[in-house]
């Protein structure tokens, strides 16, 4: 008994100093962010790296809204694009895993290797040929070729699918079926409360890649009114000697404050410790 | 990953996506794509365009620009510079009534080319029609491969040879802003002619004087001059220069023949020569061993540095816009700031700088003209170039620069508290004449990058010079295609 | 089954129309047309035409043959691996961790959030942080170690090829450990609970509860990092190319960054990029091939081929 606790107390030691440890490394790189954004372009160039607030906030602050940035805008349109392309790709890569899962269908192995070959493209093949499409289309200064596509998701398909494969038990749908439910409803009430802890998760990291994705749109759109908050942030950013990296730094941690607001609200879905199972006996 | 990077898989990049620029247009066809409205206007553009040049053909000289089709200009640029000019355009001229719609979009990312190489393509309501390209890439934009969009500015409506001649423009942004028939389609508003900055109290401490003319001829004329003074001050324990970079772009840019030569890569003996200068001056303690635009370089600005650093190379903005800042104060006796003098350098170069083109599909060409000639020719005192030089765009007390125009700077004042009460414009006048544009290519930039790395790699002693040159050579040709 | 003559099975093909019908709005048309030009002659800036080469595969030997392009495979591979190994591996652990219930970690909630922030971030900034730490002459960690008498004098990082190849390699193992994690112990939660339970009372201790029970629930799931993290870092980008543009000497380039430059450094050589671009494709799919097949599910194929011999046999056993 006694060595149990023994060992248990040493584990949990161990377990404490090594996430102290990630845990500060995880924040360091956020901290020197808040600290340049407080320091002057010629003491950042002077020293990138500083554990100590600097003085020009204010001033950093007077640079960035005087560049035209108006976060608020850059704000509004980083939240609708984000939000349309989470909401996007998690309901319907849930509809397409549980196809994939749920229903045995003759070309159903063959469209899951497809959705992994789309998987498997290199990111470059694609990128270009379709902003200059959504040229050719005319289809630019508009926020939905940025928010549609990811319908598409051909990553998320695969992570719910095993997700599905690992959890979901086929007798549910069969009692759901004999209940007279249909198969649109039996997914949207029965299935997708399952797979919370899935959504939840992919859920933050399409948001945040939504977020933080600057290439597309930056090429896309060209309109002020339709910057996202990137895009603003690369506005301070002109020849190299005359970037003003302490607004940079000052936009960019603008950037992360939402993602941090959104990334706490879903993560009680992944602190949470008991399991979300659905089958309860 | 299908469609754009939107959904971020594990790992990879989502930014910046690769980029494969796909040919516009008809012969892909997309028949219900390439609408029939877009492609009578185009038409109809064609031939409007077509018959004005007609009619300016038969004014001689001094060519008049086609009506204006609309009142909407659309500018690009990759910083806030020629839009805050179009502004203060506008305050003195308010009957200048066109809308001006600005796109910006930083170099940094390396994003600006591509999207503004897409617009260029695409043509139509959204395509640029007065845009910005920098030194790095602005040979592409005159002489290389995107140079068919750049109209000529005699067909704006601007007295070209005339106005050359009035406003005395440094030879050298002419000579970029040729196309290969000759017409003059890109001027710079800046003159980025390089000289030599620097510090007065250790040319006193080494030679007794830090009069500009006496430290002229101690570093130059030529390297060899140089690396004497650089004994010199090695002797009493200072660094001529912070890092290799500082003397590279006076190397690169004096050279008499750039990278290509009959479509193969060259190797100019005065760049070759870089290779031992680069392992020679670190053998002898000559520099700090910095690498340009870190810390440890911008520290040196301000005697932050293992030995202390006589100068560096440069134009007026790195005075102005890098170097008054990192000195360690904002007026004389603090820090480095007002220790300073500038000088002739030892070879002539120029760096950096931004040039203006217009669209030769645009429809508002006369618009466009009268913004073009206001910023690079207009050397009268309400002129881009006069406000520019003299730091006078946003009101008093701006930032001074030197500016293309050598009329300008002759009755300008470029008197810096930063050097000491010295009139840069002085130096900076003949630097300008001795830089020359005829040794660049469009692959300068990545082909540049290629070889401080090499020369890096051989400075510090990993390679023999055989080798670092046959790499470069490999890598050159791996990457751009180019015969060896 | 419910099986009263009522086939269900058109839901599935129903319920996949959304993600078919948008793949091909938006992306069919641009792969299939890089497809093609990797076997023409198109490059250079602004060129509408090209031809069909006369000898197709001409492109695809020409990046086999490039020495450039090899490298940069083998970097992808080193530093891939160098990154990879002790993410999962520290993935696993403190999954394990977490979700054991006997070590009731307390502020657990608190390091899972922290330890997933380094995904937040982007990685341009991430890079030039990392850049301007390991600055020489002077730099953070050059001061550090100098401090604590591990160096006489300031090392220049960045000319040093394995320790760029390891900076490289750490800040996506930070970057991507906390997701890792985090996936996992997501698996972990649709694991069913009564299972914890029946092995509490059978007296398993923790590590046997993890072993066996945890991880081979979890196959399906670490299948899914494996196979994401070995195709997101084949396709290694931002952070290569913004670190320090794979200097020194090549020693940290990256295929994407290769095929980027082949497109976008100056002359534009699209044909080639295309081509390499489907070899880098052949690559990941060959390799993606072996993993399911090593991490199969050795009874599910059992049973799939007994039940193809029933087929064949007409129904009944």
């Amino acid at each position: 008994m006694k060595s149990i606790k023994a060992s248990t107390i040493t584990m949990k030691t161990v377990i404490y100093i090594v996430c102290i440890f990630l845990s500060l490394l995880s924040i360091f790189p956020f901290w020197v962010m808040i600290m340049n954004a407080t320091r002057s372009t010629y003491q950042i160039q002077q020293t990138s790296v500083a554990l100590f607030p600097g003085k020009s906030l204010v001033n950093n602050w007077k640079i960035l809204t005087g560049k035209s940035f108006n976060p608020w805008v850059g704000f509004v349109n980083s939240m609708i694009i984000s939000t349309g392309t989470t909401i996007c790709a998690v309901y319907f890569s849930s509809l397409t895993a549980y196809a994939l899962v749920a229903y045995t269908w003759r070309l159903r192995n063959a469209f899951f290797s497809f959705i992994m070959a789309v998987l498997m493209i290199p990111a470059q093949v694609s990128g270009i040929g379709f902003y200059q499409f959504m040229y050719k289309i005319g289809w630019t200064n508009s926020l939905l070729p940025l928010i549609l596509p990811a319908i598409a998701a051909p990553a998320m398909v695969f992570f719910m699918r095993q997700y599905l494969m690992a959890t979901l038990s086929l007798d549910i749908v069969a009692s759901a079926r004999i209940d007279g439910s249909g198969e649109f409803r039996t997914f949207n009430q029965i299935i997708l409360p399952i797979m919370k802890p899935a959504m939840a998760t992919q859920a933050i990291f399409t948001f945040v890649g939504s977020w933080n994705n600057l290439f597309i749109p930056l090429i896309l759109l060209t309109r002020q009114e339709k910057y996202t908050m990137p895009i603003m942030v690369s506005l301070l950013r002109g020849d190299i000697y005359k970037t003003e990296y302490g607004s940079v730094y000052l936009g960019l941690t603008l950037t992360v404050l939402p993602l941090f607001v959104i990334y706490f609200i879903l993560s009680k879905y992944i602190i949470a410790g008991v399991a979300l199972g659905a089958l309860k006996e | 990953m299908a469609g754009p990077p939107l959904v971020p898989y594990h790992e990879g990049g989502t930014e910046e996506a690769c980029l494969f620029l796909y040919p516009d247009h008809e012969n892909l066809h997309d028949a219900k794509e390439v609408s029939v409205m877009k492609r009578t206007m185009r038409i109809l553009l064609m031939m409007a365009l077509v018959a004005s040049l007609a009619v300016s053909l038969f004014a001689m000289g001094a060519g008049e620009a086609p009506k204006d089709t609309r009142k909407i200009i659309n500018l690009w640029s990759f910083t806030d510079e020629v839009p805050k000019m179009v502004e203060k355009y506008k305050q003195l001229h308010p009957e200048f009534d066109y809308e001006v719609r600005t796109t910006i979009i930083a170099t940094t990312d390396g994003a600006y080319q591509p999207a503004l190489d897409q617009a260029l393509a695409g043509g139509g309501d959204n395509a640029p029609d007065l845009y910005c390209a920098e030194a790095a890439f602005v040979l592409k934009y005159t002489q290389g491969d995107a140079a068919h969009f750049a109209a000529p500015y005699k067909s704006l409506g601007i007295n070209v040879d005339a106005k050359l001649k009035e406003a005395d423009i440094a030879p050298y942004t002419v000579d970029i802003g040729t196309n290969d028939a000759g017409d003059l389609v890109g001027l710079g508003y800046q003159a980025t002619g390089g000289a030599f900055i620097y510090r007065r109290s250790i040319a006193k401490d080494v030679w007794g004087s830090d009069d500009p003319a006496f430290v002229t001829s101690k570093v130059g004329p030529g390297w060899d001059r140089f690396f004497a003074a650089a004994e010199d001050l090695a002797r009493k324990g200072y660094a001529i220069v912070s890092g290799d970079g500082d003397i590279w772009h006076a190397v690169e840019g004096s050279s008499p023949q750039g990278w290509i030569v009959n479509d193969k890569l060259f190797i100019d003996p005065t760049r070759e020569a870089f290779l031992d200068m680069s392992k020679m001056m670190l053998e002898k303690g000559y520099n700090n061993d910095t690498t340009d635009w870190t810390d440890a370089w911008f520290a040196d600005m301000k005697d932050a540095g293992s030995k202390k650093v006589f100068g560096f190379f440069g134009p007026a903005w790195l005075i102005n816009y890098v170097m008054a800042g990192n000195s360690g104060g904002s007026k004389p006796g603090e820090g480095t700031y007002g220790d300073w003098g500038v000088c002739e350098p030892p070879v002539g170069f120029f760096w950096g700088g931004t040039w203006v083109l217009a669209n030769n599909q645009s429809p508002v060409k006369n618009g466009v003209g009268k913004l073009i000639e206001w910023i690079t020719l207009d050397s009268s005192n309400t002129g881009l170039q006069y406000y520019w030089a003299n730091g006078t765009l946003d009101g008093p007390g701006g930032t001074k620069d030197t500016v293309a125009s050598g009329t300008v700077m002759k009755k300008s004042d470029g008197t810096l508290p930063f050097l000491g009460g010295q009139n840069m414009f002085d130096v900076f006048v003949p630097a300008g004449a001795f830089a020359t544009g005829k040794n660049k290519t469009q692959y300068d930039e990545t082909i540049n990058i290629y070889w401080r790395d090499q020369v890096d790699n051989y400075a510090n002693g990993m390679k023999t010079k055989a080798q670092a040159i046959a790499d470069f050579k490999r890598v050159v040709a791996d990457n751009l295609a180019i015969d060896i | 089954m419910a099986r009263k003559g009522v086939s269900y099975a058109k839901w599935g093909y129903i319920f996949s129309i959304p993600f078919v019908v948008t793949f091909i709005i938006f992306s069919l048309y641009p792969t299939l047309y890089t497809v093609v030009i990797g076997f023409t002659d198109l490059r250079g800036l602004g060129k509408t035409t090209f031809k069909f080469l006369s000898d197709p595969f001409a492109n695809f030997t020409a990046i086999l043959a490039n020495v450039t392009f090899k490298q940069s495979l083998a970097n992808t591979a080193i530093i891939w691996t160098m990154n990879f190994i002790p993410q999962i591996t520290l993935a696993l652990l403190l999954t394990a961790w977490f979700t054991t219930r006997r070590f009731q970690v307390k502020a657990q909630g608190a390091f899972k959030v922290l330890i997933y922030m380094p995904n937040i971030i982007t990685a341009a900034t991430i890079a030039i942080l990392f850049n301007a730490l390991f600055g020489y002459p002077k730099g953070p960690v050059n001061d550090l170690l100098i401090r604590l008498g591990f160096l006489d004098a300031p090392s220049n990082f960045h000319l040093q090829k394995w320790t760029s190849k390891g900076v490289i390699a750490f800040i996506q193992f930070w970057m991507w450990y906390g997701n890792s994690m985090i996936v996992l112990i997501a698996g972990v939660l649709g694991i069913d609970v009564t299972l914890f339970e029946a092995a509490e009372i059978d007296g398993a201790n923790a590590t046997q509860i993890f072993f066996r029970i945890t991880l081979p629930r979890l196959k399906t799931i670490v299948l899914y990092v494996l196979i994401t993290s070995m195709i997101g870092g084949l396709q290694m980008f931002d952070i290569p190319r913004l670190y320090n543009l794979g200097r020194p000497d090549n020693a940290t380039l990256t295929s994407s960054v290769f095929i980027y430059n082949q497109a976008f450094s100056g002359s534009y050589l699209y044909n080639r990029a295309s081509a390499a671009s489907m070899i880098v494709f052949l690559i990941i799919v060959v390799l993606s091939v072996a993993l399911f097949f090593i991490m199969r599910d050795k009874d599910e194929v059992k049973a799939r081929k007994l039940e193809r011999q029933i087929k064949r046999r007409g129904g009944v056993a």
